[in-house]
């Protein structure tokens, strides 16, 4: 679970503040960033790539929380919507109060008030962790989410409030009009709010956030109180949430009651759960996978919601440290020279697997469509070809293949198996 | 006169209608080994819990150094300086067995609740964390997750991280349980030099232990003390004798 | 005075309706330590059962019928996922039961779409039982309040006389000791879990034809379930009753008084601001006891957790 910690490099000397070896990654971060809007030029992409980073953002800070600190929340849109909000009325007011503020700065303040709110709600929501910190964080997003209806001067009420970045000082010559010039300031902030939460974690309160999540009563007879380091971790997540939700208002430029509410934080949940927990790149890679999967499964069917959550079900039950898990669990059989051992049977695997998924999502499209379709469209079309919904030749067909390529599934589930514990295995120390 | 290190009076607990710790009067010097003993459920470690703070006291005093501290939070008993050691061992089983030393250091060292200072950076740190692992013969371990470590070095690193903060009272329950023969000698010889100098309070069942490292022992029985002396006049004493020992020291002596 | 009457049938009914969903919600908890996040899902699972059992063979033979097969499905859901992710701790048994209330929404969607169902109290009960100053209450509420009591004192009786009763009893009071009892504990757990998810069942079947059956059904009484236990106290069923007749009452009392508050904070003395649309505060002078109804549970809690962290009749701290 634990990630490769770089600090435990084994030098006694004092380590200079980046090495290069520490540096190197985040370099290549900053130079792909600034090149996808080269490769990827479309409207489209730049608005998927801003979802992306904000996204990226957000799950990071949550993870500061569920990941290292060990607080399940189910409220955490709070504090990035209240962000978002705020940023909206600063926005506002530059254009029409005179407010002297450039643009770059304003995620900034919406961090701010995040951690306003986080500081607020912390007193009394970091006293326990586990179960009672997760209805806390519950009620009390249900209560900002409920209460951002009725109060309209905040919020808006049910259409909620919008801006207009544009009408801020130029800040190099800038005016933030084109989506180009948004996309790099929120790359601009993910890297630096990245870097701020990865230093965080390697700050003595981020290592006791680590040390509380994974046994809280030996870390209190270490001289600290397992409530004061809940609380520091939970404020520093409000504040980055916040981050994420001042670039959110400036990418959108409108707030609602849709920012706020548990739709919006189970989500994030599930995008944090889905990358895997236990690592700093967990979030990163589960806010990529996830938007990804969103923007395409919801351009091609009405059931795209089935699907996530069916993955994310089988993740929780099966791969309880996610994607990165995944990717990391094979880090031992690579060290120990025996990866190609795994190469055969995860082919032999791939083919019926492919088949299962899209035989069984076929399935499901079929009946959707043959109960759901107005009468008389029996017709519908998957992966390029057209029939009848209530064929039921078809019908017969898409069934033997899927429990045909389950069935198969199943029995090279051994040989995986087999092949995994082969490739794990170690020769006893003599 | 020597100074006293923990004092207590008329310490009193119970739960519910159970009295568990029924009117405790002890008092451990300053630099002194102290070994409690007794008879399974005898309160040991109910008042082990009570001195460290786990538990609230329902009646008596608990001085540190004359500052009465019942019902301080563990933490707060902590930063005046008594650290202790669990009869399970609990550590944390996902950090390294680095980096679980270095959160024993982390607050005596000054660092509390810092989010602007990189613990890799802190070379101060890093060297007393590879001193003390040099101290429970842990540097070849260094790297290791605590969790996989043998049930053995679990408890050395324990003992270990209770040291680490460099409190002057280090309290010890049950050091030694489910070690083998020798184990137990490695583990006597690391508690005798970690705690050169120190207050050291122990629960231990092996008399072998006790009876090597011990200055002075305590016998509880029911929730009170019965003897409290050196080990010479414990083991000749009748009370003693008759109520839980007897037969215990003859076998391991 | 008459309205005060109905108002507090109603609230009764809002009330005892919860209550069928703490209970088994509290239940579970108690025995497993697993706050059952799905647990409104199971309750929408038995209206949508009931509704489509109802439209074969009426609605009678679904009350029964519906809450057996929600139950059948909760044990199930316990024996191949819940059980599963057990070992992996607390909070991913959460995170499951949080990703299952996602899926049977899902589910029930892909079933029976995103309308409402037409599902209707049975015409036997289709009547105005009393009617109270011009109010009428309808018959079905009458019976809603008769089945909340009846399942409410076999629960009881299953809890104070029968040796089940005793265990659930002790884990109630010593969670961490059921283990130890040298009961099966598995086949105890996949039994309260069917239990508890079918008395959400039996909520869902009764409360379906007059709240309705939707698939934000589920979410609309959800969050309000999580906030009623905690209020009352995690663990407590005595507290679980209690705030769930106080949420249930406050509800419908805020719901059928529209009083302004701007009239209130006049008539306490504050004076009122002179241009009322520039007010920072113009929500507060606007806002009626009706629309902030829907928040007042939540603000409950709130209150409930900084004054008295173990809720209204909880014993351990939370």
């Amino acid at each position: 679970m634990s990630v490769v910690k770089q600090d435990s490099a084994g030098s006694r000397i004092a380590n200079p503040l980046i090495t290069v070896s520490q540096f190197a990654p985040w370099f290549v971060v900053i130079v792909f960033l600034s090149l996808l809007p080269v490769i990827f030029t479309s409207g489209a992409a730049l608005t998927i790539m801003n979802q992306m980073a904000i996204t990226i953002i957000f799950a990071l800070a949550y993870n500061m929380l569920l990941g290292q600190g060990g607080m399940l929340s189910f409220g955490h849109a709070v504090y990035m919507g209240l962000g978002g909000f705020f940023c909206v009325h600063l926005m506002n007011m530059i254009e029409y109060d005179g407010l002297w503020l450039p643009l770059p700065l304003l995620p900034f303040f919406g961090g701010l008030f995040g951690l306003v709110f986080a500081l607020i709600i912390g007193t009394f929501s970091t006293r326990r962790a586990g179960t009672v910190f997760a209805m806390i964080s519950l009620g009390v997003g249900e209560l900002i989410a409920a209460s951002s209806i009725i109060v309209v001067v905040f919020f808006g009420g049910e259409e909620g409030i919008s801006g207009d970045r544009t009408m801020g000082p130029e800040t190099f010559g800038l005016d933030f009009a084109s989506q180009l010039e948004v996309y790099y300031l929120t790359a601009f902030w993910l890297v630096i709010s990245a870097l701020a939460m990865y230093l965080f974690s390697r700050t003595p309160v981020g290592r006791m956030a680590n040390a509380v999540r994974d046994n809280e009563e030996r870390a209190e007879f270490l001289g600290y109180s397992q409530r004061n380091v809940r609380f520091i971790s939970f404020c520093a997540s409000g504040f980055f949430a916040g981050i994420a939700g001042g670039i959110f208002a400036i990418n959108f430029e409108i707030l609602t009651e849709e920012n706020l509410n548990l739709a919006t934080s189970g989500s994030i949940l599930l995008i944090t759960f889905l990358g895997g927990v236990g690592f700093f790149v967990g979030p990163i890679i589960g806010a990529i996978v996830f938007t990804f999967l969103q923007t395409v499964l919801s351009l091609y069917t009405e059931i795209w919601q089935l699907y996530l959550g069916t993955l994310f079900l089988l993740t929780v039950m099966f791969f309880p440290f996610g994607l990165t898990g995944l990717i990391a669990m094979h880090m031992r059989p690579y060290q120990l020279g025996k990866i190609s051992l795994l190469v055969k049977p995860y082919l032999r695997m791939a083919i019926p697997g492919i088949v299962c998924v899209l035989s069984f999502s076929s399935l499901l499209e079929i009946a959707f469509h043959a109960k759901h379709a107005a009468i008389g469209e029996e017709h519908m079309s998957l992966f390029g070809f057209g029939f009848n919904s209530y064929n039921i030749l078809l019908w017969l067909v898409v069934l033997v293949l899927s429990i045909g390529s389950g069935w198969l599934c199943k029995r090279l589930a051994v040989g995986v198996r087999e092949a995994w514990d082969e490739a794990n295995f170690v020769e006893p120390r003599s | 006169m020597s100074e006293i290190a923990i004092e207590l009076q008329g310490l009193r607990k119970n739960f519910g209608f159970a009295e568990i710790i029924r009117g405790v009067d002890l008092s451990i010097e300053k630099g002194e080994r102290h070994a409690i003993i007794g008879p399974n459920g005898a309160g040991k470690s109910t008042l082990f819990n009570l001195i460290t703070g786990k538990f609230h006291v329902s009646g008596g005093t608990i001085k540190m150094h004359g500052d009465p501290v019942e019902n301080l939070k563990p933490f707060e008993i902590n930063r005046r300086g008594l650290s202790r050691s669990f009869q399970i061992t609990n550590i944390f089983p996902k950090m390294t067995v680095f980096e679980n030393i270095r959160c024993g250091l982390l607050w005596t060292m000054g660092y509390k609740y810092s989010f602007w200072t990189l613990v890799n950076r802190q070379a101060g740190l890093s060297e007393r964390t590879d001193e003390i692992l040099e101290q429970i013969n842990m540097s070849d371990r260094r790297n290791e997750l605590a969790g996989v470590l043998t049930y053995a070095e679990q408890r050395a690193l324990e003992i270990g991280i209770t040291i680490a903060g460099g409190a002057d009272i280090i309290m010890l329950d049950e050091p030694t349980a489910g070690m083998s023969h020798s184990e137990t000698e490695n583990i006597v010889e690391l508690i005798r030099g970690v705690t050169e100098d120190k207050t050291l309070v122990m629960v231990e069942h092996d008399m072998g232990v006790v009876f090597n490292l011990a200055d002075r022992i305590s016998v509880l029985v029911y929730g009170q003390i019965i003897a409290s002396d050196t080990p010479e006049n414990v083991r000749a004493d009748v009370n003693v004798q008759e109520a839980y020992l007897g037969t215990a020291i003859d076998a391991e002596h | 005075m008459s309205l005060l009457l109905v108002n507090l049938l109603d609230g009764l009914v809002t009330g005892l309706l919860l209550f069928m969903l703490c209970s088994g919600l509290t239940l579970i908890f108690s025995m497993m330590g697993v706050l059952n996040f799905a647990h409104a899902s199971f309750y929408m699972l038995g209206a949508y059962f009931a509704y489509q059992i109802s439209t074969y063979v009426g609605f009678w033979p679904g009350l029964i019928l519906a809450p057996i097969i929600v139950g059948l499905a909760g044990a199930l859901v316990e024996r191949y996922g819940l059980r599963r992710v057990h070992k992996f701790g607390h909070v991913p048994e959460l995170v499951f039961t949080f990703g299952l209330a996602l899926l049977i929404e899902e589910i029930v969607q892909f079933f029976w779409g995103k309308s409402h169902m037409a599902y209707e109290p049975p015409a036997l009960l289709n009547f105005t039982a009393l009617t109270i100053a011009g109010n009428g209450f309808p018959a079905y509420k009458v019976f809603m309040i008769f089945m909340a009591m009846a399942i409410f004192l076999v629960l009881l009786y299953i809890l104070t006389r029968t040796r089940v009763g005793l265990i659930i009893q002790a884990a109630l009071s010593y969670p961490e000791t059921v283990q130890n009892l040298g009961h099966n504990v598995p086949l105890v757990f996949m039994g309260v879990f069917g239990v508890g998810t079918a008395l959400a069942g039996v909520a869902g079947v009764i409360a379906g034809p007059t709240l309705g059956t939707f698939p934000g059904m589920a979410a609309v009484l959800g969050s309000i379930v999580f906030v009623t236990i905690v209020i009352g106290g995690l663990g407590s069923l005595w507290g679980a009753l209690a705030a769930s007749l106080l949420i249930g009452w406050l509800q419908t009392f805020a719901a059928s008084y529209n009083i302004v508050i701007g009239d209130v904070l006049v008539a306490v003395g504050f004076p009122m601001p002179v241009n009322l649309d520039d007010s920072a505060l113009r929500d507060l002078w606007t806002l009626t006891v009706s629309q902030i109804g829907p928040i007042l549970p939540y603000l409950l809690m709130v209150l409930v957790l900084v004054i008295r962290p173990q809720g209204l009749f909880g014993k351990r701290e939370t």
